[in-house]
């Protein structure tokens, strides 16, 4: 036992440190409860610590040249301060006449609240509730004006389903993203790119510690962390382009008493989206204020659904412009000769399916018929493919399944297949009149008006499919990029150059002397483009019209719909010329356009 | 049989329950309110009963299944990993039927057993880094594990149970205080390696307006809630601070601001003395010890309460950190409350026995 009284020492040395632990404590509570008792008490008693969140601003939207498309503004939001006693029937009658609210509105807010943060009762209130209460605070104890940032989209209904819109956070969303830090009331992205990109647009919220009184008054200012604000969105839109399409599509829609159209201009060699128009709209900054039940309703009775963003959910017969595919096909199968000519009777010899009119246009070699977009001919090269090659193709320009924008709800279409009709149908069995249709792209066939646009951009870009994105790079708050998005090739189109060079001088030829020569007559700029006139079993039939330009070096594809447009060379071509026309700096009366003209010459 | 420790410890449990009972809202009424107080309760029991079953072995048994023990303690922390439950950004717990347990608190106890088995025939021959790091070694292996879970607050009691007994197993001071110098000087680099949940509550230990919406606010309204106390507090059920929300955790890791806030500085100073009593018996009990690995035992044993009192009252205070280690025989929780009245069984057993060598 020698050794362990050696170390008796040691043993005192340690109880002293145990003892002095306690003594510490001891010392530390009477510095906090004798010396400084009263500014605790004071501050436990009346006063009374708040968590005042300050939201991060969301990250701007800049389109592709740096002009803002979406921003903050600041708003007022009337908040209620948690107290310990229950809210006064008067002071919530007081707010409820003040914010024309009823009244239940508000207790319910008030009764499904918990924590220390405030209550938000409405938000992004006029100056003239904010300067009442400020002036008669006596009356309205422990509220308070917050000042928040509100999403504020400058365009209005311009490019809304593109940009989206944002709102509070409902209880599935929370549920589900609880575990990424989103909290009750957090307002988040629902739609559109604010949707997609909202991780990287919230940034974080900051607050403050405050010291309120017995009214709920904030007197002192404990802590703050700044909001850090989001990250910025610089998107490959061209506002100008934008702005452009939206204009045409607006005024051809009145033209011809039309309701519903969608229109999407690329970069075929990029993938960048320079505009994206649906019809009809929506203004997103009815969300970002809270809509009300009446303008919720008026958007949701609405029977063209102003809701759908109609480029890449609406699915349309793609009409006369699926004969692009139909061609590229019968020549890369060689089941045609460029030069073979084939007679159009006014219908064809098995089926007697001929064009929209009736109309006969004689001997016709592949240019022409696409020229003309000839019903018999291509009927002939849905003879001689077969649907199962049709089918191989269409999925080959990358129909029948999404485009993998960065959007939510894409559609994917349909493509025509004996698979499809087998599974859907009573009688499966597969009929060569199906097949025609197919061919000319009726029948099963569907396409959103962005995959169209996605077909006529593969012929442009020599075969080459990149992703369509909406977004060139992403910027933090500190001016450093996030991420950056660079052209993505998604397949090559397995066919001969000359095959696709034979297709883009029949798509050219469609606009010197074919379906839209009269449209463009004049035209400074050479195009490829085609028409197409796609039949609605529920009323007048769509309107179609892709395009690209300049021929020789492609750099915009448009593609429009026009629902129950009629003819695409009346509802469609014109709105296509128009968007053309701003993309490469053609308009009219401009005088500034001038030079760019020149320029481009 | 040691009563000043008995009585200390069950007046220590007896406040408690009181206090848990307040912070849990006992005076108000609801389905549940008494869940909390029954639980903690029924635990005592059972508790105090498994310690008197114990007090007819002798703890010097304990010794033989110091390597049992160790392996068994690993494979513990090992399934908290792989199966375990996490909480708060942690992996903490283990569920078997109805309870869920935490190994990390009965880890602590275990190594302290395990150690002192292993320092009993290193006392006096702790000279160089040489003689010191298979004790280390021994020790760094589950203090990691606690370390991954990650488990910040139970690894540094880890630290302090080693140090502890290491100071009174003779080691040379020179060596303690070079150890110490190289870990003040590695502390950048350890830095890194924390989460940053850690590194911010160690910045808002720094200052807690660093981040007013989350652990500094904790920190302030705690201290509110014991300043507010003043002299005689303003008694049971009545503290505003605890009674309406603002203490968070208030009946486990904050329940000292409880204390503060309800018992005033007179409840909290004889809470403290009553575990300076705790404290101070565990220091004789070493000195009286009937052999080494006794007198390790309780060493241990007191330097694992020391600390766990030093860094959670402190906490409260805001003078520690944020670490979430409970205060012990106070906080709720079945796997702290275990530990704690099994440690203190194993105290009264040491001074049980220390006549049986002084023959």
């Amino acid at each position: 036992m020698t050794e362990i009284d050696e170390y008796g020492e040691r043993l005192k040395v340690f109880g002293w440190l145990a003892v002095l632990v306690i003594v510490v404590l001891i010392a530390r509570a009477c510095y906090l409860q004798i010396y400084d008792g009263e500014t605790y008490a004071r501050l436990a008693e009346g006063n009374r610590i708040r968590l005042i969140p300050a939201m991060a601003p969301r990250g701007n939207f800049f389109d592709r040249n740096g002009e803002l498309l979406v921003v903050n503004r600041p708003g007022f939001t009337v908040s209620l301060l948690p107290l310990n006693n229950p809210v006064s029937d008067e002071v919530v009658e007081r707010l409820s006449v003040l914010l024309k609210m009823p009244k239940e509105d508000i207790q319910q807010k008030i009764d499904a609240h918990v924590g220390f943060d405030p209550i938000r009762i409405k938000t992004d209130v006029m100056a003239d509730v904010y300067s009442v209460i400020e002036e008669q605070k006596d009356k309205y104890p422990g509220v308070v004006i917050e000042t928040q940032p509100i999403r504020d989209y400058i365009l209005n209904e311009e490019g809304a389903h593109t940009f989206g819109y944002v709102s509070e956070i409902n209880d599935v969303e929370l549920e589900k993203k609880k575990d990424e830090g989103y909290k009750s009331g957090d307002i988040i992205g629902k739609f559109g790119l604010e949707k997609i990109y909202d991780k990287e647009l919230r940034g974080a919220d900051g607050g403050e510690q405050v010291e309120v009184d017995v009214a709920g008054k904030p007197v002192r200012r404990l802590g703050r962390k700044e909001p850090l604000p989001g990250d910025d969105l610089y998107l490959t839109i061209d506002k100008h382009i934008q702005e452009a399409a939206e204009k045409a599509v607006d005024e051809r829609l009145r033209l011809i008493h039309a309701n519903a159209a969608a229109a999407v201009v690329m970069n075929p060699q990029t993938g960048e989206v320079l505009a994206m128009v649906s019809r009809p709209a929506f203004n997103p900054n009815l969300f970002a204020r809270g809509i009300s039940v009446k303008d919720w309703n008026k958007l949701n009775n609405n029977p063209y659904h102003p809701m759908d963003n109609k480029t890449i959910t609406g699915e349309y017969p793609p009409g006369s412009t699926f004969k692009i595919v139909t061609g590229t096909a019968a020549l890369t199968e060689g089941v045609v000769s460029p030069e073979e000519q084939i007679f159009d009777s006014g219908h064809h010899w098995i089926i007697p399916k001929g064009n929209a009119d009736g109309e006969a246009l004689g001997w016709l070699n592949f240019r022409s018929a696409m020229a003309h977009s000839d019903n018999v001919y291509f009927y002939e090269m849905g003879n001689r493919l077969g649907i199962d090659r049709l089918e191989r193709y269409a999925r080959m320009f990358g129909l029948g399944a999404i485009t993998g924008i960065d959007l939510p709800y894409e559609s994917d279409g349909l493509v025509a297949n004996r698979k499809y009709k087998e599974k859907n149908f009573e009688d499966g069995d597969w009929y060569l009149s199906e097949t025609f249709d197919a061919a000319i792209g009726q029948g099963f066939n569907l396409v959103t008006p962005l995959q169209a646009a996605m077909v006529m951009g593969e012929i442009a870009a020599n075969g080459k499919r990149f992703k369509p994105h909406l977004v060139n790079r992403i910027v933090g708050p500190d001016g450093k990029i996030v991420k950056e998005f660079k052209p993505e090739l998604l397949s090559t189109l397995d066919v001969r150059p000359e095959v696709i060079q034979l297709v883009q001088e029949g798509l050219h030829e469609v606009s010197t002397y074919g379906t839209a020569a009269s449209i463009f007559r004049g035209f400074p700029v050479q195009i490829a483009g085609k028409t197409g006139t796609a039949e609605n079993p529920h009323g007048r039939d769509h309107g179609w019209f892709v395009a690209y330009g300049p021929f020789e070096n492609p750099t915009v594809v448009v593609a429009v719909v026009v629902e129950q447009g009629g003819y695409g060379a009346q509802s469609a071509v014109p709105i296509g010329r128009e968007i053309l026309e701003a993309a490469f700096g053609i308009e009219k009366p401009k005088e500034d356009n001038k030079a760019k003209q020149a320029g481009s010459n | 049989m040691d009563f000043t420790l008995l009585m200390a410890s069950i007046g220590i449990i007896i406040m408690s329950l009181v206090i848990i009972g307040s912070a849990t809202h006992i005076n108000t009424p609801g389905e549940e309110r008494y869940y909390f107080v029954q639980r903690q309760g029924i635990f005592t029991i059972l508790n105090i009963a498994a310690a008197a079953f114990f007090m007819n072995f002798d703890y010097k048994m304990l010794q033989g299944y110091g390597k049992k023990l160790y392996i068994f303690n690993l494979v513990m922390l090992l399934a908290v990993m792989l199966v375990g439950q996490s909480a708060l950004g942690a992996q903490r717990w283990i569920s078997i039927g109805p309870i869920s347990i935490q190994p990390s608190e009965f880890s602590k106890l275990i190594m302290i057993v395990c150690l002192a088995s292993v320092l009993e025939e290193r006392v006096g021959k702790l000279n160089t880094l040489d003689d010191l790091l298979p004790v280390a070694a021994y020790m760094g292996v589950p203090f990691l594990l606690v370390l991954k879970q990650p488990d910040l607050g139970t690894s540094l009691v880890f630290m302090a149970i080693f140090f502890g007994m290491v100071f009174v197993s003779g080691i040379r001071l020179k060596l303690l205080f070079g150890i110490f110098g190289a870990g003040i000087a590695a502390m950048p680099i350890l830095w890194h390696f924390l989460k940053d949940y850690q590194k911010m509550r160690i910045m808002v230990f720094m200052d807690p307006n660093v981040d007013p919406l989350g652990s500094g606010y904790h920190i302030i309204q705690s201290k509110i809630a014991i300043g507010s106390g003043m002299l005689f507090g303003k008694g049971l059920f009545e503290g505003t601070q605890s009674q309406l929300n603002f203490l968070p955790e208030n009946h486990t890791d904050f329940i000292f601001a409880v204390v503060g806030e309800e018992l005033g500085f007179i409840g909290c100073v004889c809470l403290l003395l009553l575990y300076l009593v705790v404290l101070w018996r565990g220091v004789q009990i070493a000195k009286d010890a009937g052999d080494v690995f006794g007198r390790l035992l309780a060493v241990g044993i007191t330097s694992m309460f020391a600390f766990h009192i030093l860094v959670n009252v402190g906490m409260t205070m805001g003078i520690m950190p944020v670490t979430g280690i409970p205060l012990p025989l106070m906080s709720y929780g079945v796997s702290s409350l275990t530990t704690n009245i099994m440690a203190i069984a194993i105290l009264m057993n040491i001074q049980l026995r220390k006549q049986k060598l002084l023959f």
